[in-house]
């Protein structure tokens, strides 16, 4: 979701555990309000509003797609006129070799354009999400793959409030509980 | 599921003021006025174009002269049969399609649309009225739109001089006994559905409960099965057995991809009018970006269809099939058949590409614009070739008509619309609906 530089190692981490989708971002936009800044939230599910109650700005994944698409466009468009007009045309049922043949390219073209963005657009999923072969992912509590939502705070960025007051923040908010980041659950690599 | 806003839903009923009355009924005699000064205008062009022929041409031979006359004399009536087949179906096509987008949200399970489902529903009380246009004009122009028609009134048996055998081999489906029951018929399958389906939807809001709701389910897949045939068969005799000799297999799915779409952007007309005026506060942008995403898809569906069906008949080139593009290719049609294109499928797909084109009244207003004059256009290109030929036109009659029936069809569906609250409220979906969130 972030850049890539916010991994969650050589970081004091302290996280709120909740387990109700409505609390964590009640707590979100409390804490926000508070002007307290929050590292990440980690959930084993989407969470609606939670993107606009973080204030993370819009995906640009429709831009993604768009230079991916043109891309593949523009490949298709190329191979079809160097193959068909200028390197070895073919006379097929008599159809023009030249920029007339257009209609007969347009098979080609629209699979190249899909081709590229269905690639393109998977490659960057697993870049963006780092979900490369043996990368270690980011695990606070191994619960948050399966019902438990966390909020994380980098306690070295923490100016306005100290650790106690955010504790007693979130345990008003209603969180199970506030625990440190030991790096404990961290897969490691073999 | 999500953070559950707490929605009270504020019921609206939608006013038809006399004011707006009046409106749609300016609408409806303006366009007549401009239709009838069109074909006076077109019948006194010809009157006298076949004058002057008669006077110039004195020394002609006599036959000649006859065909002469005689291809002027019917063009007028033509012309208007084939102008009033456009419009009929052209507006009939937006009542189906709100029968079917209101099918289409029950059988899918769909929440989002539930809030603009009213609109939808009004659409489709436009079915009786249309229905009776068009078969006046299939009773009364039919003879003259449909060449087969004149072909099975000659009643040629094999051998006979003109003696044609691929109209002979259609004729167990192109026979008029078929034209004039078969269509009733399929009108009244779709009519009880409609029907049916508003009076439970009427129902769900006074009483409440699931049964409703779950009775609909099944009247719409049901209605979807009965579509699927229907909506072929009437496409084929109504729209393609103009060129009867010639046939398309994906025909059907073509005139499929503009009902869906042109009634996508009908129902999101009449959402952005009724905001305008007040109503439908409720109703956010979130819904008219998935509407705005369903323009602008099934633009791309209208044009693949369109290759589809373009490319197999351009590339293979066998004469019995290109017959059809060869006149829409070259000569007078030439020019529409490329603003066709642009119209229905660049400059939508330009307009409506982002995030904010789709949410911007402005934006979402042109290109459905574009589409409701192209698809207009579309329907022009698919009748005019094999009923006008070369001799077909774009004059006060083409523009007065669309107007007219705008003005008609209005009319109906603010009727209809005032006549029930505009959320259906205790649809098991309405707070779905109004909490929507597209995402992204």
């Amino acid at each position: 979701m972030f850049c890539f530089s916010k991994s969650i190692d050589k970081r004091n981490l302290i996280y709120g555990v909740f387990d109700d989708e409505n609390k964590l971002i009640n707590t979100v936009e409390t804490v926000r309000e508070k002007g307290i800044e929050i590292f990440d939230c980690f959930t084993p599910f989407p969470v609606h509003h939670l993107d606009t109650a973080m204030g993370i700005s819009r995906s640009k994944l429709s831009v993604a797609a768009f230079i991916c698409g043109a891309t593949g466009f523009g490949l298709g468009l190329l191979l079809q006129f160097y193959m068909m007009v200028f390197d070895w045309p073919m006379n097929i049922g008599g159809k023009p070799t030249s920029f007339r043949m257009l209609p007969s390219m347009v098979p080609v073209v629209f699979e190249c354009t899909i081709l590229c963005t269905a690639f393109g657009l998977a490659i960057l999923f697993f870049i963006r999400n780092k979900m490369g072969h043996g990368v270690v992912p980011d695990i606070l509590d191994l619960r948050q793959t399966d019902d438990k939502l966390l909020i994380a705070f980098d306690s070295d960025k923490l100016t306005k409030y100290n650790i106690e007051e955010l504790n007693t923040i979130l345990k008003e908010k209603g969180a199970l509980e506030i625990n440190k980041y030991s790096g404990k659950y961290a897969v490691k690599n073999k | 599921m999500g953070h559950n806003h707490h929605i009270d839903i504020k019921q609206e009923k939608f006013e038809f003021t006399s004011k707006s009355k009046m409106i749609s009924i300016v609408l409806l005699a303006v366009g007549l006025i401009l239709s009838v000064i069109g074909v006076i205008q077109i019948k006194n062009h010809d009157t006298s174009s076949s004058h002057k022929h008669q006077t110039e041409v004195t020394t002609a031979n006599t036959a000649e002269h006859a065909s002469a006359t005689e291809e002027h004399g019917k063009s007028w009536t033509l012309r208007f049969w084939a102008n009033l087949l456009i419009n009929s179906y052209y507006f009939l096509l937006f009542g189906i399609g709100g029968l079917f987008f209101v099918a289409l949200n029950y059988i899918a399970n769909a929440g989002w649309a539930t809030m603009i489902k009213r609109i939808a529903e009004a659409m489709s009380s436009y079915i009786p009225i249309g229905f009776i246009i068009l078969m006046i004009t299939l009773i009364f122009g039919g003879k003259e739109l449909y060449h087969w028609i004149h072909y099975e009134h000659l009643g040629l048996k094999e051998g006979m001089e003109g003696y044609d055998k691929i109209l002979d081999g259609k004729s167990g489906f192109l026979n008029t006994k078929f034209l004039f029951f078969g269509v009733p018929f399929i009108f009244f399958i779709w009519y009880i559905f409609r029907t049916l389906l508003r009076r439970l939807s009427i129902k769900e809001d006074e009483q409440g409960g699931l049964t409703f709701f779950n009775k609909s389910v099944k009247l719409s897949a049901g209605f979807m099965v009965l579509f699927l045939f229907s909506f072929s068969i009437f496409a084929w005799i109504v729209m393609m057995s103009i060129d009867a000799h010639w046939y398309s297999t994906i025909y059907s799915v073509y005139n499929w991809g503009i009902l869906f779409v042109t009634s996508i952007t009908i129902i999101s007309f009449f959402i952005l009018y009724l905001k305008s005026k007040g109503y439908m506060e409720l109703v956010s942008s979130e819904i008219l970006h998935d509407l705005g995403k369903f323009m602008f898809a099934f633009c791309i569906f209208w044009a693949y269809i369109w290759v589809a069906q373009f490319l197999l008949i351009w590339y293979a080139n066998i004469h019995e099939e290109i017959v059809y593009y060869n006149i829409r290719l070259h000569g007078y049609f030439r020019p529409l058949f490329f603003i066709n294109l642009f119209i229905n499928f660049f400059i939508p797909f330009l307009i409506l590409m982002t995030k904010n084109a789709k949410r911007n009244p402005k934006t979402l207003l042109l290109a459905g614009t574009c589409i409701l004059v192209g698809h207009w256009l579309d329907l022009y290109i698919m009748v005019m070739p094999g009923t006008m030929g070369e001799s077909s036109g774009i004059g006060l009659l083409e523009i007065g008509m669309p107007i007219a029936f705008a003005g008609l069809f209005i009319y109906i569906v603010k009727n209809s619309l005032s006549k029930a609250n505009l959320y259906p409220e205790k649809h098991p979906y309405i707070v779905e609906s109004a909490t929507y969130d597209v995402g992204v």
